[in-house]
């Protein structure tokens, strides 16, 4: 009971945190979701309408779609990326501690500036793929971001050229604590490189894999700074990911009620990834 | 000061002063001012020391927003969603009066902005300003979209400027095929997916006699097809960037000499004069755009008001700085050393701003025609749907417009029909 005296009021500036800025906004979102709200209609009560709404509304789903093909295949390319990376510079022995820190700087700029960045990479008069791939001849050039593969593909491009390095840093921490004993035992053994990291180095790694999975797909799936920068939706919402439509939504068109209910099911897509993610691969990596 | 503008202001006077405004007892009222970064700050600081020498009672802080309108948009109506006290006047772009006015956001100025004076704005101007019967800002400036050429190219072929769209696809082909370089386009335009691409659409659909709000009407997808077929996925007539394209892109390329015909709006005149920045510089003209056979030639209306926030707290200063920054002077001032093209029409005769501006003179009758887009307060709404229809229709050249013309025409009338949410 004393203990519990002396007890709460150390907890309190906690738990005032996490109410006040991490509780507080998600309910308040969870609440305006069951109301129609905008400026010019007021604010009314309305049930689930916007979430019927959202169901039945095309350029949403749309936007559901892309989201899962991004999310899926940006996460799959940068968890191959960032572990390659990983057993490349850790058998470098030579300046090692320069070659990390070039490997994390995507990771350390803000994803803002590789956006532009990577519009301009992508650019149809100047951009340095077109250079790379076409040399002089003007005439191939090609606008990437104006047809719906090509920019779909550039804006995963630019996810996974930020993001490996990521995976590759948590991967790296993985790979030392991977016991060069066993290494040698298996190498005695007669083990094969490859063998030797799908049975002793990629075990003893999943804990941390599974970390970085579970950033990156939690991350993935509320992507909207690389839209907004590369391609505002473009073409023809063929970009566009569910937080940018709910941005448009929220924002420019103040349908304040409507954007509430698109983040609260980005919200619930995102929390039930992860604790599948956490069930599934995570019980069986703790447990071999 | 004139009589007459006395007798506005002091009108103004009593129609505010009931509404809390500056007392006597404050010797200096503070008011902010709410526009987007301007290209030219030196002209805004100016036009407000030019104001506070006359205003010794006021001062003026201006805040500069982003340089998107629709940026600019989120951010003022954060701000007046939240009855923002510390916004007393703001810039208005030509869409936004009817949101602005039927949430209750600007404040009404039909007495202080009485219809003697609006006479001496273009008419367009006035009725952007104008919701439901009232006026809620005064127009700073207007924008247009007109034609820009390569006099050089079309002198070197024979070609005059053209003036239907037909003419002008023929005559870059010309030009294209006679020049045969691969680094030159026959026109360029805005037609990536955002705002002015509407305003482009807006122009073709116009003069082929459809309209945008009626998507799936035959005028519509007829123009909608030309864009498609003859203007985005004809070799060599638009270089393939154009459905990425905004102003900054399509000026440019036209700057540089990439392209033979160029739409934008009358800003990119002095652009393209200026030496330092452009290649062409003495070799451009400026025309009408192009209409197709049989319909009248059409302009997007472009330009900005200044509106004064129902919240805000001094609402006679804010009235006293509108007032002054679009008079004839302020005007002027931005007329001759911006180029943009005044809204009141008597300087449109004023030898400072022809002088500075030669093709101001000619392009009077289209600044008076211009059209202006759909009028709704739920425009952004519209406009984000008419964009996405817009821009599969023109980029995708497989595109089936009536049928998405269709849908697109369902959605616009189910959100005028919701009207919010």
């Amino acid at each position: 009971m004393r203990q519990l005296r002396t007890a709460l009021p150390m907890m309190l500036p906690a738990a005032v945190f996490l109410c006040g800025f991490l509780l507080f906004p998600v309910v308040c979102t969870m609440v305006n979701s069951l109301y129609h709200d905008s400026p010019l209609t007021g604010r009314e009560f309305c049930g689930l309408d916007n979430y019927r709404r959202l169901a039945g509304d095309d350029q949403a789903l749309e936007t559901v779609e892309f989201t899962f093909i991004f999310a899926l295949s940006s996460v799959a390319l940068e968890m191959v990326a960032g572990v390659l990376i990983a057993l490349a510079i850790s058998r470098v022995v030579l300046g090692r501690g320069p070659l990390r820190a070039v490997v994390i700087l995507p990771w350390a700029v803000p994803t803002v500036v590789a956006a532009v960045m990577w519009k301009y990479i992508f650019n149809d008069q100047y951009g340095l793929l077109n250079y790379l791939v076409y040399g002089d001849s003007l005439s191939m050039y090609r606008a990437w971001l104006a047809r719906p593969a090509t920019a779909r593909l550039a804006i995963i491009a630019a996810d996974v050229w930020k993001a490996s390095s990521f995976v590759a840093l948590i991967a790296l921490a993985g790979l030392q604590s991977v016991p060069q004993q066993l290494m040698e035992a298996a190498r005695i053994d007669g083990a094969g490189p490859v063998r030797r990291f799908f049975h002793v180095t990629l075990p003893l790694i999943r804990p941390a894999l599974l970390v970085a999975l579970l950033f990156r797909v939690m991350d993935a799936f509320r992507v909207f700074d690389l839209v907004f920068v590369m391609t505002q939706g473009a073409p023809a919402g063929q970009t566009s990911v569910m937080q940018y439509f709910g941005y448009l939504k929220m924002f420019p068109e103040q349908q304040y009620g409507y954007g509430a209910a698109v983040s609260v099911v980005v919200f619930a897509i995102i929390a039930a990834l992860s604790v599948l993610l956490v069930r599934t691969v995570g019980r069986r990596g703790l447990v071999e | 000061m004139d009589a007459r503008g006395m007798c506005v202001l002091a009108a103004a006077g009593l129609l505010l002063a009931g509404c809390g405004g500056g007392g006597p007892e404050e010797a200096v009222t503070g008011i902010t001012v709410v526009t987007w970064r301007p290209n030219s700050p030196a002209t805004w600081d100016r036009a407000i020391e030019m104001f506070e020498e006359a205003n010794p009672d006021v001062r003026v802080e201006l805040q500069t927003g982003p340089s998107s309108s629709t940026q600019l948009h989120d951010m003022l109506s954060q701000r007046l969603r939240n009855r923002d006290p510390s916004v007393d006047v703001f810039v208005m772009d030509v869409v936004w009066p009817p949101e602005f006015a039927a949430v209750g956001w600007a404040r009404p100025l039909d007495e202080a902005f009485g219809p003697g004076e609006r006479e001496r704005f273009f008419e367009g101007t006035v009725e952007a300003v104008t919701w439901e019967g009232s006026v809620y800002g005064v127009p700073f400036f207007l924008d247009a979209g007109v034609l820009y050429y390569r006099t050089d190219l079309l002198s070197r072929y024979g070609l005059e400027p053209p003036r239907t769209w037909g003419e002008m696809v023929l005559a870059a082909d010309s030009v294209l095929r006679g020049e045969d370089d691969p680094s030159l386009y026959g026109y360029s335009a805005q037609m990536a997916q955002y705002e002015g691409l509407v305003c482009d659409m807006l122009e073709l659909v116009g003069s082929a006699g459809g309209d945008l709000m009626e998507p799936a009407d035959e005028a519509t997808v007829r123009a909608l097809r030309f864009a498609r077929d003859s203007l985005v996925h004809l070799e060599g007539m638009t270089p393939p960037g154009i459905l990425t394209y905004q102003e900054q892109e399509s000026l440019e390329l036209f700057a540089s000499g990439g392209a033979v015909f160029h739409r934008n709006w009358p800003y990119a005149w002095a652009l393209c004069a200026d030496t330092a920045g452009s290649e062409i510089a003495g070799n451009v003209g400026i025309s009408k755009l192009p209409s197709f056979p049989g319909g009248e030639t059409v302009s997007a209306l472009g330009g900005w008001s200044f509106g004064i926030s129902a919240y805000s707290p001094h609402p006679e200063e804010a009235w006293r700085f509108v007032q002054h920054m679009t008079s004839p002077e302020v005007q002027r001032v931005f007329a001759v050393e911006v180029g943009k093209p005044p809204a009141r029409r008597a300087l449109y005769a004023d030898s400072a701003v022809l002088a500075a501006n030669p093709h101001f003179g000619p392009m009077e009758a289209v600044f008076e025609a211009a059209a202006p887009r759909p009028r709704s307060p739920l425009y952004p709404q519209v406009s984000h749907r008419l964009q996405s229809f817009l821009h599969e229709a023109v980029g995708d050249s497989g595109s089936r417009i009536p049928e998405m013309a269709r849908r697109a025409a369902d959605d616009i009338a189910e959100i005028l029909e919701r009207a919010g949410g």
